[in-house]
């Protein structure tokens, strides 16, 4: 039994369903990460979880014992804001304790929790401020601290980066890792961004229009990604889908990719996947991700599939640590991910090397994975 | 965003939770029973007296209310009197006034709160001093405003005689004693009160314009009439409609004003409808002819404000 | 915030015309400033002159010997009708009725603002817009049935003094202008608390459930000490409106001397026994002006902000 189950989850606001049937559960101390692009229905599912809003059907448990019944305050959950939600009238130490004061624990106990926090976090020299005077991370730390001091079963995050600035947000997502990894705690996090989930979460359930798309690890989620979604959605720069069709070359299966003005490129398949082989003849989506294109130098030594073809680049771009490559294949642009010093010009025709094992492709119809 | 709501789940029969507890579900009635006082009072004594109103209108009620229906005699009389120009009726001149006083108030209210806010905006020294002495008459009554204004029209003693003592014997300004002036008098001591707020409005309108949306019209070789007249006032569209819903409400509702200032003026000749409401109804025992024009006032202020509101509320339906 | 500074930078026309342009704006800026500060100003220096000097010296003159007589008398002995007992027994009227129906309709506002905006429910948009369509009625429009229920009301009062001898207020014409300011004013306490709670965060409120506070603790320890300002602009809205009011007082307090402050200052003008008296009527006319001028005189920011409020809507 997971600690965290959420069984058929249904929401409806009037005559929109938000939530459509959610499954997720949690291992106890795990970290689950809720990702999808705006309005998919990942912070209503957090606030449901929360008790902030209503369920249409479904349940939610703990440990075992169904919580949708009960008061926010009753469930022993503790939540980040987004805004952080500081009261702004209060001190510091007044909005870490102020649960407490309603849950009526005594002053002593309250000023003891405060310290201990105070001290985890180190906002000790904060403790009399009010929130107007706090810098952003400041206020991060605070809000943290006020989900902290309740020490509760469950953690809730609702984008509580997406405030700060693109450094302090790197800097505080180290720190929630290393919070996780001291406390123990259990967390569900909401995200927009996919590099917080993919450096954050032990579970990442990629969620689209109230329906979660994918729901694993976050390897299941890059490796493995279930349908188009998904693979375009998780990972930066996006995974290449390329429109192509699948031939035959011999007794094996061949990956046929269009070029402007020059004859077709044929990447023959040494293990594709079994379902392809229906697909004969027919369109498909190629899906691989940039540094599974690359010059064949660092092309990766003991991968099994490799194949090289002659591409035309269109646009060089180095990033300092990669040198990113545009060429055009099937009517889209494709990014490859070279090496920083690759020695690669726009405008030429060079070889790239695809890293067919960590290939993905994809029936268009259907938009699902073809395995 | 999103609505923070206590109220607990829909029961699916497997999963039925114990019954929630009389406390728990008094807590989620809570804001309700809060708001309800409100909103039960509003019903009515606002809409209920308005519907009891109109069922008096109907009626025969003269000193005391009656509650037979007697039709719409009242609404016939009006009418009648609405025709009624020589000698006038109360009502006609009621009705007359009313438009003078609407249109000229309203209308020199925009162009004058207009006019001052966009002088004030030319980074004018002093504005902090000026602009609170524009706009200080809104804080008096229309009683106060009324009084002053009637001391400095009085040809007597006001400003009639302090020009004639000046020197300018033959200025005549007697227009607070004509019957056919009586009106102007309520619009200037009107416009004196309100103008300044109007322009209160506006100037807070021309501080909220974009200025890289100033800046590009200069560039493009605006002039500054130019500037105001294609770019500005175009912008302060908003305000003008806000504006005028305030003025065209104070003007309907503009009873003490003639009053203090005119006590009705020579024989009812500055009655706004309101005044002859109150007069009908509580002076002259004809409350269902005084009920009937209370419905035309409520239902002219209907016509003006429900489509504002109704456009106000739906742009931001949360 | 732009000022638009374009009619001293054209390019056309030198400095000369620059400087004829802006002294014609302050001409005009002053001009008006005189316009409004006219009528006061006669007010006040009329109140300080004796009635000789009035009657033979000229209206924009300042007092030749200023005297505070015309003052005491129009707070403690001028004639209101028949009765003669200045206008401190009204003025102390007002304040009994205008210091309970603030408060009250204030208090009203903030919570309806509270759950029209954090407990919102369906038909909660159809609420407050008829709530708020009760701001613009005019009042000739429920006067009638107001003055048949207060009457009925008095009936009420009488009966339970007979029974209990106590009329718990029912029937006392101030408690009744209370009851009528407060019904008349929700409108627009609430407008102005449903505004401001609206830009309130929802997160706070949702913190502040998950720390486990009730909905009224919620309202009194998160919400209340955040509504500074607009508590104040709501206060000093109503208390205008309220000390102002004309139509109400005269409808259902019109005479006796339980009369609020504008109707007695009214009849005092409109007193026509004797000579009158103008520099006294004057000085009544500065005591009844006086409290909201001293409002707008000490927070005239806040009462800006109230008008602006009340006049955009929604």
């Amino acid at each position: 039994m997971a600690f965290l189950e959420i069984n058929g989850l249904k929401k409806r606001f009037g005559q929109v369903e938000i939530l459509k049937g959610i499954d997720v559960e949690l291992e106890k101390g795990g970290f689950l990460v809720l990702v999808g692009p705006s309005g998919c229905g990942k912070s209503t599912l957090l606030n449901t979880i929360a008790g902030l809003e209503t369920i249409t059907s479904g349940e939610i448990r703990v440990e075992g014992r169904a919580i949708n019944d009960l008061h926010p305050s009753k469930r022993d959950i503790a939540m980040v804001f987004q805004s952080y939600a500081l009261y702004p009238n209060m001190t510091v130490a007044g909005n870490i304790s102020f649960g407490m004061e309603m849950r009526g624990v005594p002053a002593a106990e309250r000023q003891q929790a405060i310290d201990k926090v105070a001290k985890v976090l180190q906002i000790g020299h904060l403790l009399q401020r009010k929130p107007s005077q706090l810098s952003g991370g400041q206020r991060q730390r605070v809000a943290m601290g006020r989900a902290l001091v309740r020490d509760p079963k469950l953690f809730l995050f609702d984008e509580p980066l997406s405030n700060l600035d693109a450094k302090l947000r790197v800097d505080m997502r180290i720190e929630i890792k290393r919070l996780h990894a001291t406390t123990g705690t259990t967390i569900v996090y909401v995200t927009h961004d996919q590099i917080e989930a993919m450096t954050l979460a032990t579970k990442i359930a990629v969620m689209r229009d109230g329906e979660v798309q994918q729901f694993g690890t976050p390897a299941e989620i890059y490796n493995n990604p279930t349908n188009l979604f998904v693979a375009d959605f998780m990972g930066s720069p996006a995974m290449n889908l390329i429109p192509a069709t699948i031939g035959t070359n011999g007794n094996a299966l061949s990956v046929v990719l269009q070029r402007e003005a020059r004859e077709p490129i044929s990447l023959p398949m040494a293990n594709a996947p079994a379902g392809l082989s229906a697909f004969q003849g027919k369109p498909i989506i190629f899906g691989v991700r940039p540094e599974a294109l690359t010059d064949p130098e660092g092309a990766e030594r003991n991968a099994s599939n490799i194949a090289t073809a002659d591409c035309f680049i269109e646009v060089v771009e180095p990033a300092g640590s990669d040198t990113f490559a545009v060429t055009n294949l099937g009517g889209k642009g494709v990014v490859a991910r070279l090496r920083a010093d690759a020695n690669i010009q726009p405008g030429t025709n060079t070889p790239l090397a695809f890293n067919l094992t960590k290939a993905v492709f994809f029936d268009p119809a259907t938009e699902n994975r073809i395995l | 965003m999103s609505t923070v709501a206590t109220s607990q789940i829909k029961l699916t029969p497997e999963h039925a939770r114990p019954r929630a507890s009389v406390r728990s579900r008094l807590q989620d009635a809570l804001p309700k029973i809060v708001l309800a006082p409100s909103f039960a009072i509003t019903i009515i004594f606002v809409y209920g007296f308005i519907l009891w109103t109109i069922y008096l209108s109907f009626t025969n009620s003269k000193t005391f209310p009656s509650y037979v229906i007697t039709g719409s005699r009242a609404y016939r009389r009006l009418w009648g009197w609405t025709f009624d120009t020589d000698p006038p009726s109360s009502w006609y001149t009621s009705i007359t006034n009313m438009g003078i006083f609407g249109f000229l108030y309203i209308f020199i209210c925009l162009a004058l709160g207009l006019f001052l806010a966009i002088l004030l905006d030319q980074k004018i020294r002093g504005e902090g001093v000026l602009r609170p002495i524009y706009l200080y008459p809104m804080a008096l009554s229309f009683i106060v405003t009324g009084v002053a204004w009637k001391w400095f029209l009085d040809p007597g003693l006001g400003l009639e005689q302090t020009l004639h003592q000046w020197g300018w014997t033959s200025f005549h300004f007697d227009w607070i004693k004509n019957k056919d002036f009586v009106i102007y008098t309520v619009v200037i001591a009107g416009v004196w009160q309100a103008s300044g707020f109007i322009m209160a409005m506006f100037l807070a309108g021309l501080r909220g314009i974009d200025g890289e949306i100033m800046k590009a019209a200069q560039i493009d070789g605006a002039t500054t009439f130019q500037l105001y007249r294609r770019i500005v006032i175009p912008l302060l569209r908003p305000i003008f409609l806000s504006a005028f819903i305030v003025l065209a409400h104070l003007a309907i509702k503009s009873y003490d004003l003639v009053v203090a200032l005119t006590s009705g003026g020579p024989g009812g000749s500055a009655w706004l409808p309101s005044n002859f409401m109150y007069e009908y109804t509580f002076k002259r025992n004809e409350m269902a002819v005084g009920s009937a024009s209370a419905v035309i006032m409520l239902m002219t202020i209907v016509a003006i404000i429900v489509p504002y509101l109704y456009s106000e509320l739906r742009e931001k339906p949360r | 915030m732009s000022a638009i500074t374009t009619l001293a930078r054209q390019p056309s026309g030198g400095v000369n015309a620059r400087i004829v342009n802006r002294i014609v704006i302050y001409g005009l800026l002053a001009l008006f400033a005189l316009f409004y500060l006219m009528p006061l100003f006669v007010m006040l220096v009329t109140s300080f002159k004796t009635m000789d000097e009035i009657q033979n010296g000229n209206m924009l003159a300042l007092p030749q010997a200023p005297t505070f007589e015309p003052w005491i008398k129009a707070w403690s002995e001028v004639c209101s009708g028949l009765t003669c007992v200045g206008m401190k027994g009204y003025f102390w009227n007002s304040i009994k009725m205008v210091v309970p129906a603030v408060i009250i309709s204030t208090l009203l506002g903030a919570l309806n603002g509270y759950v029209l905006t954090k407990w919102r429910f369906r038909g909660a948009t159809l609420v407050f817009g008829l709530m708020l369509f009760a701001c613009f009625i005019p009042f000739q429009s429920v006067l009638l049935p107001m003055a048949t229920v207060l009457g009925s009301f008095g009936r009420f009062g009488v009966k339970l003094q007979n029974a209990t001898g106590f009329t718990f207020g029912f029937g006392n014409p101030t408690v009744n202008l209370v009851f009528v300011h407060v019904v008349y004013g929700i409108g627009f306490t609430t407008l102005f608390f449903r505004n401001y709670y609206e830009t309130f965060p929802n997160e706070l409120v949702k913190a502040a459930q998950i720390d486990g506070a009730s909905f009224f603790q919620i309202f009194r320890r998160i919400m209340l000490p955040n509504s500074l300002p607009i508590i104040v602009v709501t206060v000093i809205y109503q208390f205008t409106n309220i000390w102002n009011d004309f139509l109400f007082a005269s409808a259902y307090a019109g005479s006796g001397d339980v009369m609020p402050m504008t109707v007695a200052l009214n009849n005092v003008v409109n007193t026509s026994t004797g000579v009158v008296e103008y520099n006294v009527n004057m000085a009544a006319a500065m005591i009844a002006a006086l409290p909201t001028l001293l409002v707008y005189v000490l927070a005239g920011r806040y009462f800006v902000r109230g008008l602006m409020a009340g006049a955009v809507k929604g």
